[in-house]
């Protein structure tokens, strides 16, 4: 088992509220539980062995919102995967008129994975105050704006650590 | 005047500015500077003005909230607290109220423009500045000249309804400029303005603004410096830190006024001493030197080092032997960091004088003997005579003195192997850096002796040093990353087009009817600073791909630089591959950040020159008509500074959607509308009043996009316009599907929307869409004809869209 809790350092501060730290096996439960969970992948899943852990969590029936250009890595890997700019996401993702990716409607859990730390953090931001959506980062930095996230991982650890997420899904 | 007889009455109408003698008084002049209400009593003589004629800060207030309508503010704060007064700090997490009343969605709304409207003082007050000066050698009577143009300055006769037509005209402009960013930043105060929305107006309003403030600096340096005038064939300047010749003495130029600096360039000039001193620039008062007296072309007279983020890099290489400063976009540690390699700093600007003493009564002599002598570091010097004189001889005679000491820079290869042996890779620069960077396996690899994962941080790294504050064991990151990168900056020389100002009248007359109905396919306008997501290459990759497919592409600022340090496969930069004409398929630089203005202006004199609409003082009206007819979208990819947010709000109060770059997400607020939500993609049909529905595009005013890839569709979708003829739209239709299959991988999921009938579809996919159409979208297509019966939405081509409604016939 890995331990992904312990470093929760921070440059700057976004303010007093910061999120709860979160082991890989928590996360998946937390994850299992949704009604509707969304997986929400930025660009640089395409890089570093990212792309194979994100697809098997998808796999698990968890849809993804592939930001970026990282839909390039799931064409054809049958996954629901759909292409969204991640400014109009966070924007979308608390209006209760929006009806979701698929047209089933508003998402319970929203996951992040492979992001530029100080984009994906921006739109955290906005979810964190303007909604009351739940927001779970298990990406390789301690997101502050987050909900729940992994602390800061070097990149091996970090596999490891989805890798365990994926086996408790 | 008591005593005079009725005929000798001077009546106040009739008064002119000039000096005048009277009769009667011997050796009496009286010289009458301006008269308050002059201009608007002309414009009234003259023709009527617009509804907007220098609006106050709530009057666009109706234009701006149909834009709000559709184009929400989204807000994505940067720190949950507020700590503007006494009362707090307060936290507004959750979007809570301070003890000033302001809750989260407020206070992000007034930080935002607050951000805006230093922007918009920054260059306004460049302007002011420059007008004093250029009043005072060239008079006010200077007539403005920007080439072959009737319409000599559009935002300013948009916004105020003046026509200025001397220098002294824009004295007028600037005092309407400068009472509304007063009155917008007293808005600031406590917590007042309790609306967000409100806010986001006054935003607008800042940013519109700005854009009269930059023309106004750039019209009046084109007309007295002898700048490029609409000139396509604006000439060619030297680029990249690798074009710098060290072994003549280096004299840096850094900011954004060019004031001082031209009488650099004339003592240089007087002095022969043009090809024994290398005059280099960075920032825009590099792009503005390579202006000066280049209206009959030539080679300019300076060479350009690049944008920002080569600041620091520039002052560690140990290069330069003095530094000019200027304003605007400059490192707070100029001084500090420019005095451990013992280089001069010459502040010439009131804006930054880093604490130095004012020495602009003091002879250029003993100034000089002051800082060659290293009694002082630096000098403020106002007087721009002292300046010209100084900074030339200072760099001979530092460069000697430099070379005598042995001043060294970059570390020498064994102090790099030290350097990188004595990282322990706590990753806490890592941490530190705004893009975290990864530093730590780069020292890594270079303690093996591979130096290539420094060579790519090189140009992802924007040098803001963050990094070496945060090293526990004082390893100067900067210089270690620019040691390694050493080959890769010997490179680094390109070029870079001249700014060429305003695009005239006469391209405006031959290419805006191809933009309007949408046959050339948008105008790309690349803008803005270098804090870029992974380095200066985007800009190349965004600019090669959409000059392939036609689009015009326009540069200013930082991005124009950075366009300019890559070549192709035969070593072009495209500024040598593209003509630079304004027309489909050719790649313009207007010039430096205040020439920004003309990109707006582009879209302003289409309205006037093709559509004929009457542009004085009728804002609303001009921007309803850019919103809904010209495909034209700005691209901040690098925006850091403050200016980047009001040139960008500028546009979107014009109807120009903006892309920024991640970065640009820390601005903490966007403009994004909601495809699905029907009911806000409507209009009037100015024929008749009637309700019409429109195409869902643009999709955002201002939005971020994550990388260049996702980027490129979003470009040809948002320069569809409900104006588009059936020709004009199976273009950008095309862009947009074939762009998407090539960035993301698939066909888009919305293209569906933007098809009138068959003849929008891409011809050499028409019976593939098609059948897309019926088995996906329910669509009833006759297959004999190959047409559609039914499906599409009613999206009338011959409608003529206003979101005004005094626009329409019937109102």
């Amino acid at each position: 088992m890995v331990d992904v809790t312990k470093n929760l350092k921070v440059y700057t501060t976004y303010g007093p509220k910061s999120a709860k730290a979160i082991q890989p096996n928590v996360a998946a439960k937390m994850m299992s539980k949704a009604k509707r969970p969304l997986l929400v992948v930025g660009a640089p899943v395409l890089d570093n062995g990212l792309l194979e852990r994100a697809i098997k969590i998808a796999k698990t029936g968890i849809p993804v919102a592939a930001t970026g250009h990282s839909m390039t890595g799931f064409v054809g890997k049958d996954v629901d995967a759909s292409y969204i700019n991640i400014h109009s996401l966070g924007t979308f993702i608390g209006d209760p008129n929006w009806k979701g990716l698929d047209g089933d409607g508003q998402y319970d859990l929203i996951i992040v994975l492979a992001h530029k730390k100080y984009y994906i953090n921006q739109v955290l931001s906005g979810i964190k105050n303007f909604t009351s959506l739940r927001t779970l980062s298990i990406d390789r930095h301690y997101l502050q704006n987050a909900s729940m996230s992994f602390g800061n991982l070097t990149p091996e650890v970090h596999l490891e650590a989805l890798d365990e997420l994926i086996e408790n899904l | 005047m008591s005593g005079m007889t009725k005929e000798d009455r001077i009546y106040m109408s009739d008064l002119n500015t000039g000096v005048f003698s009277i009769d009667e008084l011997e050796n009496v002049q009286i010289t009458i500077g301006s008269i308050v209400g002059a201009i608007e009593q002309q414009m009234e003589e003259e023709k009527d003005v617009g509804p907007n004629s220098k609006p106050g800060i709530a009057g666009l207030r109706n234009w701006d909230f149909k834009l709000f309508d559709r184009y929400e503010p989204v807000y994505t704060p940067m720190c949950d607290q507020c700590c503007y007064c006494t009362f707090g700090p307060c936290d507004l997490s959750n979007n809570k109220k301070g003890a000033c009343g302001i809750n989260m969605e407020g206070h992000n709304a007034r930080e935002f423009m607050l951000r805006v409207i230093t922007g918009a003082a920054a260059h306004a007050g460049h302007g002011r500045h420059l007008l004093h000066h250029l009043i005072g050698i060239y008079g006010k009577d200077h007539a403005l000249n920007v080439g072959p143009s009737n319409i000599i300055a559009p935002n300013t006769q948009t916004v105020t309804g003046i026509i200025p037509e001397t220098l002294g005209d824009m004295e007028g402009v600037l005092d309407y400029v400068e009472e509304q960013l007063t009155q917008l930043l007293a808005t600031v105060h406590a917590g007042q303005e309790g609306a967000a929305i409100d806010y986001e107006s006054k935003a607008m309003h800042g940013g519109m603004i700005d854009h009269v403030g930059m023309e106004v600096s750039d019209i009046i340096q084109i007309s007295c410096l002898d700048f490029p005038k609409a000139d396509p064939e604006a000439p060619l300047a030297d680029i990249g830190m690798g074009c710098i010749d060290s072994t003549k003495p280096v004299l840096l130029v850094i900011g954004h006024n060019v004031a001082a600096i031209t009488n650099i360039i004339d003592y240089m000039e007087e002095h022969d001493l043009a090809d024994k001193i290398e005059l280099a620039g960075l920032c825009c008062t590099a792009i503005d030197m390579t202006r000066y007296k280049m209206e009959g072309g030539g080679t300019p007279k300076a060479k350009i080092v690049g944008s920002l983020a080569k600041e620091l890099k520039m002052i560690r290489s140990g290069a330069p032997d003095v530094i000019v400063v200027d304003e605007q976009c400059i490192r707070g540690d100029v001084l500090e960091e420019a005095q451990k390699l013992m280089m001069p700093v010459i502040a010439t600007n009131d804006k930054l004088m880093y604490g130095l003493p004012d020495r602009s009564d003091d002879s250029v002599d003993t100034i000089l003997e002051d800082l060659t002598s290293g009694r002082e570091p630096g000098a403020v010097i106002f007087d721009f005579d002292k300046v010209g004189e100084l900074a030339p001889r200072l760099a001979q005679e530092m460069s000697v003195i430099r070379k005598e000491k042995g001043i060294k820079a970059l570390p020498t290869e064994e102090e790099f192997k030290e350097l990188t042996s004595r990282c322990v890779h706590c990753l806490a620069c890592e941490l530190a850096c705004p893009m975290n960077l990864p530093i730590s396996d780069a020292m890594t690899a270079a303690e093996g002796g591979n130096i290539e994962p420094f060579e790519i941080l090189h140009d992802k790294c924007i040098a803001c040093g963050r990094c070496e504050q945060a090293c526990p064991k004082d390893i100067e990151v900067v210089n270690v990353i620019e040691k390694a990168a050493q080959k890769i900056i010997r490179e680094e020389k390109g070029k870079m087009r001249a700014g060429r100002g305003q695009i005239s009248d006469p391209e405006i007359r031959e290419e805006g009817v191809n933009l309007v109905m949408g046959t050339t396919p948008g105008i790309v306008a690349m803008v803005g600073c270098s804090n870029y997501p992974d380095g200066t290459k985007d800009l190349y990759r965004i600019a090669d791909e959409m000059l392939r497919r036609n689009f015009i592409v326009v540069m200013s600022g930082c991005s124009a630089m950075d366009l300019g340090m890559y070549k192709d496969e035969y070593g072009e930069t495209l500024y040598e591959k593209y003509p630079a004409k304004f027309l489909k398929g050719n790649l313009i630089n207007v010039g430096s950040c205040v020439s920004n203005s003309h990109i707006t202006a582009t879209t302003i004199k289409v309205a006037a020159i093709f559509a004929q609409r009457d542009i004085t003082g009728n804002y609303d009206e001009i921007a309803d008509y850019v919103l809904n007819r010209v495909g034209a979208v700005g691209v901040a990819w690098g925006a850091y500074s403050q200016k980047a947010s009001s040139i960008g709000t500028g546009c979107n109060r014009l109807g120009i959607p903006v892309i920024l770059g991640p970065h640009g997400s820390k601005y903490r607020r966007a403009l994004i509308a909601k495809p699905y939500d029907t009911d806000k993609w409507n209009a009037y049909d100015a024929r008749n009043g009637q309700t019409i529905d429109l195409p869902p595009a643009p999709e955002f005013l201002l939005i971020t996009a994550e990388t260049v890839e996702e980027m490129m569709p979003m470009l040809a979708k948002n320069c569809i316009r409900p104006s588009d003829n059936n020709m004009g739209r199976m273009i950008k239709l095309t862009h947009y599907i074939e762009l998407s299959q090539k960035y993301l991988g698939v066909m888009p999921d919305d293209w569906h929307v933007f098809v009138r009938g068959e003849t929008d579809l891409p011809l050499a996919k028409r019976v593939e869409l098609l059948k897309i159409l019926e088995a996906e979208h329910g669509w009833e297509i006759d297959w004999k004809r190959k047409k559609i019966i039914s499906g599409p939405s009613k999206q009338d081509i011959s409608a003529q869209p206003t979101n005004i409604k005094r626009l329409c016939k019937e109102a």
